[in-house]
């Protein structure tokens, strides 16, 4: 009898086990079925499965950087104007504006009858009180709007006084790191130093549910109106035609690939070069590329061995980049060299200038250089990451070839939080490269920012300020050719080239579009 | 019994606070700064210092300990920096995944283990014998991680059989909620099984040889009621020790399956905190899953007297 007491628990193990093994045969019967459905194709999924590489910090997108964040929330929020495919900021919460003439004060009328998800119409108050709380919480906004104000003028139009005319007012606020989401008034006035209690916007989608480390998951708002016209990058007719979209937080690459070759989910982002190949010859899934940003190396103007003017210039000798993108990225249809620190498809300001500074790899220069400045074997240290691959592997290919140059070179891995801390600390590091996404404007990018690396140089403000101040775009371009001249002679930093990011799809996949980000909402798959 | 258990439960006080120390410290050595990761690679030196103070994390280093200790006696353990939420509650959402994940191993570990060792003993010497223990050597050295990649690329993508990532609640039905689980837990299991079946072979063998064995046979007994009846469950003690063990490494070292399988347990959770520098969730996690194990060991101690009547805990 007593025996029974340790054998009962055995025999439930056992026969669980046996019920899964049943279960097994209950699936394989469901995929059958599935596929004899998805014969007759005459119906659109309900859901579509996103993988994403990591759960956002927030969906306050004025606070976030973050391109997952930023992904998900411009599902949800809108904003006055948004990109089009070509980079033009076009009215989408706005339906007009007028300039005034001296360049100062913006007369916005507002799109009406466009209603929040919580029901309510949007107006004027709710306008102001959104974008001016973007004026104080965007870092991007204060550093280059200061001392802009909304104000109301009726409950349809908002009044946008800046303290200084500039050319990019227009596109700043339709850019999309860190936009600037309309939402209620009340919402933005609850909220906290944590962000918003509810997420409340106008977009196609609204908010439903987030669980922690496992997914977003949005759902069709029944009441949006949408744009008229092509669905061009941001803007555009938005159909919405899948009911449910889940945003699912997978870290692990591997994960995504299977998940995305077995259908467990529709798209998956940020694909590593690396599985480029396995997932290419896979007849289910279609790999999209799109211009994903610069791979950027920084030199440390204000201390160390890199603080002379002409070492610095000896390394961008030596830097040969088309090898280090070709170690970073392994597939040359995945990169482009030039030397422009912006997208190269958007002609406003794609330029060459520099170009004699850039991509080198002269050897012989570079040494004499170094012997010219006194450079005497002092060691200079690279400062990166194996949390970002490119960055990692970069960086080995650098070392490598300042040595050949007879520089004595090393590096320092950490990960990405202790990285981040460790390159403000300007005494610890003489060079770093880093991925970046694509800025919309010169005076964003983080070459220029004096946080990013301790670049603080008149001459580039003043170069930023007259391309900002320009009159016509032609004018604008020309200053900022003068700029990114100038900062290759400085030799403050080095595009070391252009890289694509790879997103996966199933194959079936219709409406899906890659601007920028994925853009999902006119999204949808055949049952 | 209830002296014992009285006794134990307070032996816990001590080494929760030794480990709360100790992890607080090593967190707060540790570089990274969770504003800067919170804020972004393009967040400003200020503003990584305003969220700083906010978060008090410019105190100095024993008023945070203190005042995070002072919450804990009240059962607080603080608001997750990241996940904005109690840690209490980030750990209660995660606790079930962990749990479901390792009684799923521990499941598959002994269904396989206990069967392979007794069979292993009885047939000692045999080839029978020697290919199971390779198999075990062979377990004990897949690494997890590597067992489940293969096991994503076999079952999930090329056969299509099981789902190959992913967490279904068991609100959403029974197998549902396992068949996300079968994957992870064979890879978590399998060293666990392999554990299991080189100590049920060993204490079996050591019972086999005993005399009240042969006289069993002796007197004519049925050899599978020897085995079981007799043998099995006098060597069952050791086992027991040893399961009890592994369970508390699967409740703890679920953390590469985890994020492998994208199974938002404790493993993740704490993997995710550390990348994020999110020093709150850490800290209450180390110390949970630390009450846990604790908690396991306990409870298997008390079933060495339910197995074994001459074990009696209160009177040692």
């Amino acid at each position: 009898m007593k025996l029974r007491k340790w054998q009962l628990p055995l025999a439930a193990l056992l026969l669980s086990t046996a019920l899964v093994a049943c279960g097994d045969k209950d699936s394989s019967s469901t995929s059958t079925n599935e596929t004899s459905q998805a014969d007759q194709a005459v119906e659109y999924r309900d859901t579509l499965n996103i993988a994403l590489t990591a759960q956002p910090p927030t969906l306050d997108s004025a606070q976030t950087v973050s391109a997952v964040a930023l992904d998900i929330a411009g599902n949800i929020y809108q904003q006055l104007f948004q990109l089009d495919k070509n980079y033009e900021p076009q009215p989408v919460l706005a339906e007009s504006y007028e300039v005034s003439e001296d360049g100062k004060t913006y007369t916005i009328k507002l799109r009406e009858g466009v209603k929040f998800h919580n029901g309510n119409e949007m107006t004027a108050a709710d306008v102001v009180a959104s974008m001016n709380r973007w004026l104080v919480t965007s870092s991007r906004a204060k550093a280059l709007l200061e001392g802009a104000n909304f104000t109301e003028v009726d409950p349809y139009t908002v009044e946008l006084t800046t303290k200084t005319a500039t050319s990019d007012v227009l596109i700043l606020m339709a850019s999309q790191a860190q936009f600037p989401a309309i939402m209620p008034k009340e919402i933005v006035e609850s909220a906290t130093a944590e962000g918003f209690s509810e997420y409340i916007g106008t977009g196609a989608y609204k908010f439903q549910e987030w669980k922690q480390d496992q997914y977003i998951h949005l759902v069709r708002n029944a009441d949006y109106v949408s744009l008229e016209g092509d669905a061009s990058g941001f803007t555009g007719e938005i159909t919405a035609p899948t009911e449910n979209l889940y945003y699912h937080f997978v870290t692990d690459h591997s994960t995504r690939i299977a998940g995305v070759q077995t259908g467990e989910y529709d798209i998956a982002d940020s694909i590593p070069i690396e599985n480029y190949d396995q997932l290419a010859s896979d007849p289910n899934v279609e790999l999209q590329t799109f211009p994903g940003g610069t791979l950027t190396a920084f030199f440390n103007t204000n201390e160390g061995v890199l603080a002379n003017e002409e070492i610095r210039q000896a390394v961008l000798a030596a830097f040969n980049n088309e090898e280090i993108m070709l170690a970073s990225f392994a597939k040359p249809e995945l990169y482009a060299l030039a030397p422009g620190y912006l997208n190269q498809n958007q002609t406003q300001w794609s330029t060459e200038a520099g170009a004699e500074y850039y991509n080198q790899a002269d050897a012989e220069k570079a040494k004499k250089l170094l012997a010219e400045a006194g450079y005497n074997g002092e060691e200079i240290t690279l400062l990166t990451t194996k949390d970002y691959n490119e960055m990692y592997t970069a960086t080995l290919v650098i070392q490598e070839q300042l040595r050949q140059i007879g520089m004595n070179v090393k590096v320092e891995t950490f990960d990405f939080p202790t990285w981040l801390e460790t390159k403000n600390d300007r005494s610890t590091w003489d060079i770093f490269v880093a991925s970046t996404g694509y800025q919309i404007t010169p005076a964003q990018l983080l070459a220029v920012t004096p946080d990013w690396a301790g670049l603080d140089n008149e001459t580039i403000k003043a170069g930023l300020a007259a391309a900002r101040a320009a009159s016509t775009p032609e004018e604008a371009k020309a200053e900022w050719e003068k700029v990114q001249t100038y900062m290759y002679e400085y030799a403050s930093s080095t595009v070391i080239g252009h890289y694509n990011g790879v997103v996966a799809i199933n194959k079936d996949l219709e409406g899906f579009e890659l601007f920028e980000a994925p853009v999902v909402w006119n999204a949808k798959l055949a049952k | 019994m209830f002296a014992y258990i009285f006794k134990r439960l307070l032996s816990i006080i001590p080494v929760l606070f030794v480990v709360s120390i100790v992890i607080f410290l090593i967190i707060h050595i540790t570089p990274g700064d969770p504003a800067a990761t919170i804020l972004g690679m393009e967040a400003t030196q200020e503003q990584i210092e305003a969220l700083n103070e906010e978060l008090g994390f410019n105190r100095p280093i024993h008023e945070q300990y203190i005042s995070w200790v002072a919450g804990l006696l009240q059962g607080d353990l603080g608001n997750s920096l990241f996940m904005k939420m109690p840690v209490t509650e980030a750990i209660a959402e995660h606790v079930g995944p962990t749990f479901s994940l390792a009684v799923i191993a521990q499941v598959i570990a002994l269904v396989l283990a206990i069967p392979f060792g007794i069979i292993a003993s009885y047939k000692r010497g045999s080839a029978t014998d020697a290919t199971l223990m390779g198999m075990s050597l062979f377990g004990m050295a897949v690494p997890s991680f590597l067992l489940g990649l293969l096991l994503m690329l076999v079952v999930g993508v090329k056969l299509q059989w099981l789902p190959v990532a992913g967490y279904a609640p068991l609100e959403d039905g029974l197998w549902e909620h396992v068949k996300y689980l079968i994957l992870p837990a064979i890879s978590l299991g399998t060293i666990q099984a392999a554990l299991i079946t080189r100590m049920t072979r060993s204490s079996m063998l050591d019972v086999l040889n005993l005399n009240y064995i042969k006289t069993a046979r002796a007197k004519g007994m049925k050899e599978w009621n020897v085995l079981m009846k007799h043998a099995f469950r006098n060597a069952f003690l050791p086992i027991l020790t040893v399961i009890g063990q592994t369970f508390g490494t699967l409740v703890t070292g679920a953390v590469v399956v985890e994020t492998i399988f994208n199974i938002p347990g404790l493993g993740q959770l704490i993997m995710n905190s550390i990348v994020r520098r999110d020093f709150v969730v850490i800290q209450g996690v180390v110390l949970a899953v630390t009450f846990m194990y604790v908690m396991i060991n306990l409870l298997i101690d008390l079933l060495y007297g339910v197995v074994d009547p001459r074990v009696r805990l209160d009177r040692k």
